[in-house]
């Protein structure tokens, strides 16, 4: 067994093993004797039984001496379960809403995500709901469940003494895909979770600390501007002359591949117009963070995967909807956008629908006033989400094709 | 069923498809009784293979993820409501009763008659919801609210059968109680009455008492959803732990319904197979009365993480560990009544022992799940689902056959093959053993139940599980057809096989329709040997 890294869940062991001893004795003792007496007093051995109606000393003795153990075993079930409960003072607190068949977390500031990622050492406390169901959150290496109740918070706590990922399940039947409701947690060192909750969301501030964390701006401006080296934003497809150490001259297209190499090797080709002075960044920079400022200075837009599509894995989206054409629990992100769609309103009737940026906006705010034929009327509302936010998904959702009907 | 050849004068004798279904003859309630739950055990059997068979691999295996959903709560509703909360007390129950207190026939031999003609009704209305509607409900049998309320399967018509078969039960409960207080004969008194008797006598208790909760909380499950009323349901603005309550304060006493009547049976094989008299009859007596009463106050402990205050789960846990008491002392007093006895290891008592080990196997893993701790890591986890089958399954399931090996011969008038029978045992033994110790291996390790898929580490311990379910299929298959083929046309028997003490062995095998031809006055205890010898 790995070590326990939750102190009240290694009371919960404890426990465990205390009653374990006890129970396993006792089933011993009792198909031991059992097997035994049967053995010994088969009646070709004792073809004459003796008569014991009773002992009143032994009863009391199997009644009293188990009543004490039990007890013993109630204390410890009971003190531990204590300790699971008992939320220390100051705990950060997570707010954790549980739906048909995803889990969103919130934290402190608003951050929203799909993965529990908490400090190494830090008490967390789980303010914890349901937008539908019962479900029950449950990771098995913490020794830890608690249902997540509609109309109800319900909480729990915990405090990982190292980094690790857990597997959370859903505990509470709850329909079509329960077994498939899973997500991560995830303990990080706390500084890298400060960082984690910091950015994402604020990815051009991120990519501006990047450039400024590794000594570029001193030399390239991030908004056009000129200084000792070229400008860095919107240079994805820019064409441009180069000049090689050889005395020779190439033009080039900026892409993805000239960048990495103007920052590992930046003296194989030169800009013209600029002196050859930049120092080399091999092995200075890690490969995320590369691949990071690689991408901002292509697009000059968030250093990430689509902006919508964060959003949607933090929100739950592809737990039921795929974006690969296959029908999970509702139709698939693949080609939805400008597709046309039969759908049933609220009164019954058919109409039939192109799914253009109105139509998919008002289905993630209102889900059920226009019901594809044949899907069932289960998607949640999400009208918890802004202008800006629907507008993202919408996009995420228009990027996977086939595009078109764009209309406002 | 015995046609021609049963005994002219016995309780077969009379003809025809009406004899049988308007009979008030308890002993013909009883057999119609283990027929249908019999029939319904394997219905509910092969719904388990598929479980089992589907959950071999991770992914998809043999169906869809809905369709398991449905097949997990018939499987469940099934058992539960068809199969073993009947099981002993109306089948064995009906027939043995009034002939271990010399009557003859229960109280109110109609209001029996009527009780089954409810469990048929009930049974007819649980097929009706697997066939109509949006198909059969998928909620589990513990239909949890809003869950419960939201699915567009056939929740109601799934509970307004619960509901029907809750009324056999209760009518049973009521005729059983009046039964034993009235229908005694004389000098029996109650330090006379058999062990079987004492166990049906608390169950039905509960039957009584118990049922009508789940009764109405069924019938506001259907207004919730028909008329919209809002009971349980957040969303319309009901409590959903207030259904939890209500539905467990009936099913935890349930439990004991199960199981009682089996102890009952194990207290009355053991003493005659042993050839003394049971260890501590008044505290076995007792014992099943606590078990009854305390049994009705521990209920919330399927609920330590349903969102209930910490108060409530101190006070549950505490009373749940008290019951445990009752239980482990029968298990010391049956072991003791092997010490020094002159034993026949026959069939029944195979069955028997089984029980006590397998019943024990369960029990203890109610230790840890009663302990507020170490329930909240195994709640909902595969270790409930190995708990509870050894004590249902290992436990009354053994005590229903251990029953049907002691008492057909006498209900049918002919022996099975003793050795097959054994063999058959011993089978089933290991086979439950291979079935559900993997589940307390994999719920420890945190697999949850009511899970279609699951994740690789599961794997091999649910490999090992599907084939323990498969060595259960061959131990049933053989303890059937020996039975079916003994009970048929195996040799004959006399009154008393097994040289047992209490009064149904005084009569022919199988019994005339009226009982006894003379009311008998008893003198003696019912495990009590003296001059009692098996017939030759």
């Amino acid at each position: 067994m790995t070590e326990q890294l939750f102190s009240a869940a290694s009371e919960v062991d404890r426990a465990f093993l205390f009653i374990l001893a006890f129970a396993v004795g006792a089933l011993v003792l009792v198909t031991a004797l059992m097997l035994y007496f049967s053995w010994r007093y088969h009646h070709t051995r004792n073809p004459e039984a003796v008569e014991i109606p009773g002992s009143l000393g032994l009863e009391l003795l199997w009644t009293i001496l188990p009543t004490a153990i039990v007890m013993a075993m109630f204390w410890f079930g009971w003190t531990s379960f204590k300790a699971m409960r008992t939320v220390p003072e100051g705990a950060m607190e997570v707010g954790v809403e549980a739906r048909m068949w995803s889990w969103a977390f919130t934290y402190p500031g608003g951050r929203r995500s799909a993965e529990l990622v908490v400090p190494v050492g830090g008490d967390v406390k789980l303010a914890m709901t349901s937008r539908d169901v019962i479900h029950s959150f449950y990771v098995p290496a913490l020794r830890l469940k608690m249902d997540t109740v509609p109309g109800l918070t319900t909480t729990a706590w915990f405090n990982i003494a190292a980094p690790g990922e857990f597997d959370i399940l859903c505990a509470e039947y709850c329909g079509l895909k329960h077994a498939n409701m899973i997500t991560t947690l995830r303990a990080v060192p706390e500084e890298d979770f400060r960082q984690w909750l910091a950015g994402a969301d604020a990815a051009s501030a991120r990519a501006g600390e990047l450039f400024s964390a590794y000594g570029c701006t001193a030399c390239h401006d991030l908004g056009g501007g000129q200084g000792l080296g070229p400008p860095l934003d919107a240079l994805g497809g820019r064409t441009g002359d180069v000049l090689l150490p050889d005395g020779g001259r190439r033009r080039i297209t900026v892409d993805a591949d000239y960048l990495r190499r103007a920052m590992l090797d930046p003296g194989a080709e030169i800009a013209e117009g600029y002196e050859a002075m930049m120092p080399s960044y091999q092995d200075q920079i890690p490969e995320a963070d590369l691949e990071a400022m690689i991408r901002w200075m292509l697009t000059g837009d968030t250093a990430g995967p689509p902006p919508g599509r964060e959003l949607a894995e933090a929100e739950g989206c592809m737990s039921c909807h795929s974006t690969d054409g296959s029908s999970i629990a509702g139709p698939s992100f693949r080609d939805l956008a400008g597709s046309v769609r039969r759908v049933r309103d609220q009164s019954g009737a058919v109409h039939e629908v192109v799914a253009d940026d109105a139509y998919l906006g008002q289905s993630i705010l209102d889900p059920g006033a226009l019901v594809v034929e044949g899907e069932t009327p289960i998607m949640p509302e999400y009208d918890y989400l802004d202008a800006e936010q629907v507008a993202r998904l919408v996009e995420y959702i228009r990027s996977l094709g086939p595009g078109g009907g764009a209309q406002p | 069923m015995n046609d021609a050849s049963a005994a002219p004068g016995s309780f077969w004798a009379a003809r025809g498809l009406a004899s049988w279904l308007f009979t008030t003859d308890h002993k013909r309630i009883g057999l119609l009784y283990l027929w249908c739950v019999l029939g319904f055990f394997i219905v509910g059997v092969v719904l388990g293979l598929l479980i089992r068979l589907e959950l071999i691999a991770p992914g998809p295996t043999i169906m869809g993820a809905q369709t398991y959903n449905a097949m997990f709560t018939l499987h469940g509703v099934i058992m539960i409501f068809l199969v073993v909360i009947p099981s002993i007390p109306a089948s064995f129950g009906n027939i043995i009763l009034p002939l271990h207190l010399g009557a003859e026939d229960v109280a109110f031999p109609r209001l029996n008659m009527f009780s089954w003609w409810l469990y048929a009704l009930g049974a007819a209305t649980a097929l009706a919801a697997l066939f109509t509607g949006d198909g059969p409900p998928d909620t589990g049998w513990t239909f949890y609210v809003p869950f419960s309320a939201v699915t567009s399967t056939n929740v109601s018509v799934a509970v307004a059968a619960v509901f029907i078969l809750g009324f056999s039960s209760i009518l049973t409960g009521l005729n059983f109680i009046v039964t034993i207080h009235r229908l005694r004969a004389p000098g029996l008194t109650w330090t006379r009455l058999s062990l079987f008797a004492w166990a049906l006598y608390a169950t039905a208790w509960i039957q009584l008492l118990a049922t009508p909760i789940l009764g109405i909380t069924g019938l506001l499950i259907i207004a919730e959803r028909v008329l919209d009323m809002g009971v349980f349901d957040p969303a319309r603005g009901g409590d959903p732990i207030l259904y939890q309550h209500l539905f467990w304060i009936y099913s935890h006493p349930a439990v004991y319904i199960m199981v009682l009547p089996a102890m009952g049976v194990i207290s009355d094989i053991i003493p005659v197979f042993a050839r003394k008299a049971i260890f501590g009859y008044k505290t076995i007596a007792f014992s099943s009365l606590a078990i009854a009463f305390a049994g009705s106050l521990v209920w919330a402990h399927h609920m330590f993480v349903s969102g209930m205050s910490d108060t409530a789960v101190m006070v549950f846990s505490l009373l749940t560990f008290v019951v445990a008491i009752p239980s482990a002392v029968k298990v010391f007093n049956w072991v003791s009544t092997l010490y020094k006895g002159s034993i026949h290891m026959e069939p029944p008592l195979v069955f028997a022992l089984g029980f006590i080990f397998l019943f024990t196997m369960g029990g203890i893993t109610g230790l840890v799940l009663g302990a507020a701790g170490t329930d909240m890591h195994t709640h909902d986890t595969y270790f409930v689902v190995g708990h509870f089958h050894y004590v249902i399954f290992g436990g009354t399931g053994m005590g229903l056959f251990a029953a049907m090996h002691y008492w057909l011969p006498k209900v049918h008038g002919r022996m099975y093959n003793k050795r097959v029978a054994t063999w058959a045992a011993l089978i089933l033994i290991v086979g439950m053993n291979g079935l559900y110790f993997p589940m307390y291996v994999m719920g420890l390790a945190g697999m949850p139940r009511r899970y279609y898929d699951y994740l690789p580490q599961y794997t091999a311990m649910h490999e090992a599980s599907t084939v323990g379910s498969w060595v259960v299929a061959a131990g049933l298959a053989l303890m059937f057809a020996n039975l079916w083929r003994g009970l048929r046309s195996g040799p004959r028997v006399g009154p008393n096989p097994w040289g047992a003490a209490t009064l149904e062995w005084t009569l022919p095998s199988p019994p005339p329709a009226h009982n006894f031809p003379a009311e008998p006055v008893v003198d003696r205890g019912p495990y009590d040997f003296r001059g009692v010898r098996a017939d030759d």
